[in-house]
């Protein structure tokens, strides 16, 4: 009777250790961020692409640094492209209100910086108005704009090459398709606008009356 | 290389892989796992590879029932057509597959096959169901901007829409949370159900879903493994293997689970028929879903449908094993957060700010 | 063959005991069979429309019978303080109420398993669990070990008291080298029910109110109290309603088994309620929604405190030996902690567990009306079969039913004993 006893209590003991050691599998690492580390040691690319996604999309490929990723073309879709279809004489004379010109972006207005930083001029060149330009007067193609914003913006600049800030447009798998800076802001109206919620759940709600 | 085992672990029939393993029960890790490129399947699977075909031997005896459910069927219904007789026959062996881990891609092939024509015959309609398995060399992870979010809840929409969730419930696998400038991440503070114009003044607003994590609590916990990780880090259900005990659901930190409490509903013309077993395929009452990272999306290159419908592009997805994916470099060059991390969990979702 | 002649016979005669007795009887066991048509009914509705019939939601994701089967598997292993003296102290005072105690742990366990069933959201696929046809997840799930532990248990404590009355039904002693093992196995094993249910919570990281240490023994502590404190008043009904004779003297010993663990309970309780509330986390939440409410939410408040008010009434009634030997007040005082015990258990533990969720939203439970009814049906079931185990075990012990090489003498006897006990 002892010895069935004792046996049980083992047997209790036993089980009661075998609770206690969880199964792990041989691919667990201590943290994820190891596994990555470990597994991703010989990454030798994968056969998923995103190439289809990005077909219709007319994109074209800019270099920044280290990094090479598309961005949508810009130009063709500017539906005045070119400018100097219409800016063909200097400014003071197209807004001559005595000349019968087609009005155009006349009602843009800037709200973007104050006016001791940001005026027209700042990004657009009166002297070139096929190209943005830089602070230094350096020639901006529309196409590349981003170039004209991360001359202040340099931490989104460095963000939006990394992939931290900005829209991914082609799906996770390369070839990398990014939105240009653009895509999302007015430039002249960086800021995002408030709006209401696209949905909201009544049954939510009731839940927790 | 460390050989020296830090703690007990038990080794239920699991094969010893190599000698390279560091030993501590938690396993492999410490970048010793560079000779193995084939994962092993775990010792469970192995065992229950048997019962598979055990199961094959309850079907047989079983069959002898259908074939008496069949003949009085028919011999009822004058009128029961070649259809009728195929939607039995699919029902049955839906009714008695086996669990879709467990599978061999022709078998995967064969219930997605008759899912597909099930929903011919009853809808009338084509459906496209993908059994895609797990890519090599893909560790989907998932960062989220919380400067950037404003709250518009493009996501939530669209995520319902694509992963055909129950409208009569509305059920949602993301919340969106509106957390006050100033108290940190106060969860039981904020509101996850706003409706008012975003973003408000002295809010912030912060994403959550299922985080996928690399040591799940649910999975350990479902006593059917009707949900598991996948090689590609997608945690995932077998809504046909789940017996609904919801105990993955208690188990879950982070609210990630959802449970279908009666018949999911989708309106016909709102059905996203582009599916995958594992993902957006219609799902019956009594059953656990969650959200896959769009299964069906990202196994195909895509991003899941979240991330596309974000206006604000503070949601980043990508292949953690990558070295120049984006996903990494935010990971290795902002500064990164998960929640609840002292759980152990080891979230694949990753919070940061500009 | 003999074996099996017997064993049918005892079957039929089982049958003729159960279906004959008194009005009262009758009354009861007709009373409990409509409670059950309405509980399947009730549950008929609720595998047509899902779930959602009950008061469960994503938020609160187990309830009433998540709960229910919790406090049973405490009723369940309360057998053991019964068997454990009789056959391991050799204390023979229990040895009536071995039986009526191993009869309340099968009734238990159906009731268990039911609720098991019952808050299945796909009832219809659960062979997926039975291992080696479906997939058992087992070790890494605790519910898979509940699943071995309750079916164990149940077998245990079927087999056993089985055994006996099948030996004693022949008119021969039990042999004990053949029942003492099984009863000694049962012991272990109810420890390891409860342990391995106060796991299935204890384990869950999510939910920071059922993960503390002191849950398993808490939940020991508190089935050591309710299932004797339940045995007491069912030997009392017995007692009063039929000749089974059960001496004072083993009222008494089970009286005192409930009174210490109702006492270890309440230190406990007071342990618990020490943590949570001098120096609160943001884990106490779910504590103080219990105790106090938060954010203006407060179902539960009165339950518990209602709980913790008849636990202090009875333990004190228990505690005092004076009030302990009164038989009105013992039976009174086991019958407000079975009530506290069954409110602490049930709504005390599993629901707070939700509230506050994961992201700190409070989201109330109320049972529905079906769920309401599902639940006493189960209630209703395994009052119908303790009933019938008990009144066969009744008879055999009493010597009324004896197996008779031929059968119309005994039915005639048999019938006579029984109108005759029935009158009295």
């Amino acid at each position: 009777m002892r010895a069935f006893i004792k046996i049980m209590t083992v047997l209790l003991l036993c089980s009661v250790f075998f609770i206690s050691c969880k199964k792990h599998k041989e691919s667990d690492y201590h943290s994820v961020i190891e596994k990555i580390e470990a597994e991703g040691k010989h990454y030798k690319g994968t056969s998923i692409s995103s190439e289809e996604y990005i077909a219709e999309k007319d994109l074209i490929e800019v270099t920044e640094g280290d990094k090479t990723f598309l961005i949508p073309e810009r130009k063709k879709h500017l539906t005045m492209y070119e400018c100097t279809e219409c800016h063909a004489k200097p400014l003071a004379e197209m807004r001559d209100p005595e000349v019968l010109l087609p009005r155009s972006h006349w009602d843009i207005e800037i709200v973007h910086g104050d006016a001791k930083t940001m005026n027209c001029l700042t990004c657009h060149s009166g002297a070139n108005m096929n190209n943005l330009h830089s602070l230094t007067g350096e020639a901006i193609s529309f196409n590349k704009s981003y170039q004209v914003c991360a001359q202040c913006h340099t931490s989104q600049f460095k963000d939006w090459k990394g992939g931290a800030h900005g829209k991914n447009i082609s799906g996770w798998a390369p070839p990398r398709a990014i939105n240009s800076c653009v895509n999302c802001h007015n430039p002249h109206q960086p800021k995002f606008n408030k709006r209401w919620p696209e949905v909201f759940n009544v049954h939510k709600e009731l839940q927790r009356k | 290389m460390n050989t020296e085992k830090k703690w007990f672990s038990l080794n239920l029939g699991r094969k010893k892989e190599s000698a390279s393993t560091c030993g501590c029960g938690k396993s492999g890790g410490c970048g010793s796992h560079e000779a193995a490129p084939t994962p092993e399947k775990d010792g469970f699977d192995q065992v229950f590879d048997v019962p598979m075909s055990r199961r094959s031997a309850f079907k047989k005896l079983t069959a002898s029932l259908m074939i008496g459910a069949g003949a009085v069927h028919s011999s009822c219904s004058v009128t029961a057509g070649d259809e009728t007789k195929e939607k039995a026959q699919i029902d049955w062996e839906e009714q008695f597959k086996g669990n879709y881990k467990l599978m061999n891609d022709e078998e995967k092939k064969a219930t997605v096959d008759r899912l597909v024509r099930s929903y011919e015959l009853r809808k009338g309609d084509k459906i496209n169901m993908s059994s895609k398995n797990a890519e090599p060399d893909v560790l989907f992870g998932y960062a989220f901007n919380i400067s950037k979010c404003q709250g518009y809840m493009n996501c939530v929409s669209a995520c319902v829409e694509e992963n055909n969730q129950d409208r009569n419930s509305e059920m949602q696998y993301i919340r969106i949370h509106e957390l006050k400038d100033g108290q940190g991440l106060k969860f039981d503070e904020a509101d996850d159900n706003y409706y008012h114009e975003v973003p408000a003044e002295g809010h912030f607003y912060l994403g959550t879903q299922c985080f996928h994590c690399d040591n799940p609590p649910c999975i350990e916990v479902c006593p059917v493994q009707a949900t598991w990780r996948e090689d590609d880090g997608l945690v995932v259900v077998d809504y046909d293997w789940c017996v609904g005990c919801r105990y993955c659901m208690a188990a879950c930190p982070y609210d990630g689970r959802r449970f279908n409490w009666s018949t999911p509903e989708v309106p016909e013309e709102e059905v996203n028929k582009n599916q995958h077993y594992l993902g957006n395929r219609l799902r019956k009452k009594g059953v656990m879903e969650k959200c896959t990272f769009c299964v069906q999306r990202s196994r195909a290159g895509k991003n899941p449908a979240c991330v596309d419908a974000c206006p604000t592009g503070a949601r980043v997805f990508g292949n953690l094993l990558d070295p120049n994916s984006t996903i990494r470099w935010v990971i290795e060059n902002k500064k990164v957060f998960r929640l609840k991390e002292d759980l152990g969990t080891e979230p694949k979702f990753w919070y940061y700010m500009d | 063959m003999a074996t099996f002649k017997v064993f049918r016979s005892l079957v039929k005669d089982s049958f003729n005991v159960i279906t004959q007795g008194s009005l009262r009887y009758h009354l009861w066991m007709g009373a409990l069979t409509l409670v059950m048509l309405i509980g399947m009914y009730c549950y008929s509705i609720q595998l047509e429309e899902g779930l959602s019939v009950t008061g469960m939601h994503d938020r609160v994701s187990w309830g009433l019978y998540i709960s229910n089967f919790t406090f049973l598997v405490g009723v369940a292993a309360a057998a053991v303080m019964l068997v454990m003296p009789t056959y391991v102290l050799k204390d023979m005072d229990f040895k009536q109420a071995v039986l009526i105690g191993e009869g309340l742990a099968v009734a238990a366990l159906i009731m268990c398993l039911a609720f098991v069933v019952a808050d299945m959201g796909g009832p219809s696929v659960l062979w997926h669990m039975i291992p080696g046809i479906g997939v058992f997840n087992f070790p890494n799930s605790m519910l898979t070990w509940d699943v071995i532990v309750l079916n164990g248990y149940l077998f245990i404590n079927i087999t056993v008291p089985l055994y006996i009355l099948f030996r004693h039904y022949q008119g021969k002693e039990a042999k004990k080298n053949v029942y003492v093992p099984g009863a000694l196995l049962s012991v272990f094993w109810a420890v390891g029910i409860h342990l391995v249910t106060a796991f299935l919570y204890q384990g869950l990281q999510a939910r920071p109110f059922w993960n503390n240490a002191l849950l398993g023994p808490r939940f020991l502590a508190s089935a050591f109290a309710a299932g004797p404190a339940l045995i007491i008043i069912i030997l009392a009904i017995i007692r009063s309603s039929t000749d089974f004779k059960i001496p004072d003297k083993t009222i008494r010993k089970i009286s005192i088994i409930v009174t210490v663990a109702a006492q270890i309970n309440l230190i406990m309780l007071g342990s618990e309620l020490f943590k949570e509330f001098y120096a609160p986390t943001h884990h106490s939440e779910s504590a103080y929604y219990l105790f106090f409410g938060l954010h203006g939410k407060n179902a539960l408040v009165p339950w518990i405190w209602t709980s913790i008010c008849l636990n202090l009434i009875a333990t004190t009634i228990l505690t005092i030996h004076i009030f302990r030997r009164n038989n009105i007040l013992l039976y009174f005082a086991c019958f407000i902690l079975f009530i506290a015990i069954w409110v602490d258990k049930g709504f005390g533990l599993i629901i707070p567990g939700f509230i506050p969720g994961p992201y700190g939203k409070i989201a109330e439970y109320t049972p529905t009306g079906i769920e309401i009814a599902v639940t006493l049906g189960i209630w209703a079931l395994g009052a119908f079969i303790f009933t019938i185990l008990a009144k066969t075990a009744i008879a055999i012990e009493t010597g009324r039913l004896r197996y008779k090489e031929t059968a119309v003498v005994k039915k005639d006897h048999y019938e006579n004993t029984v109108l005759d006990t029935d009158k009295a």
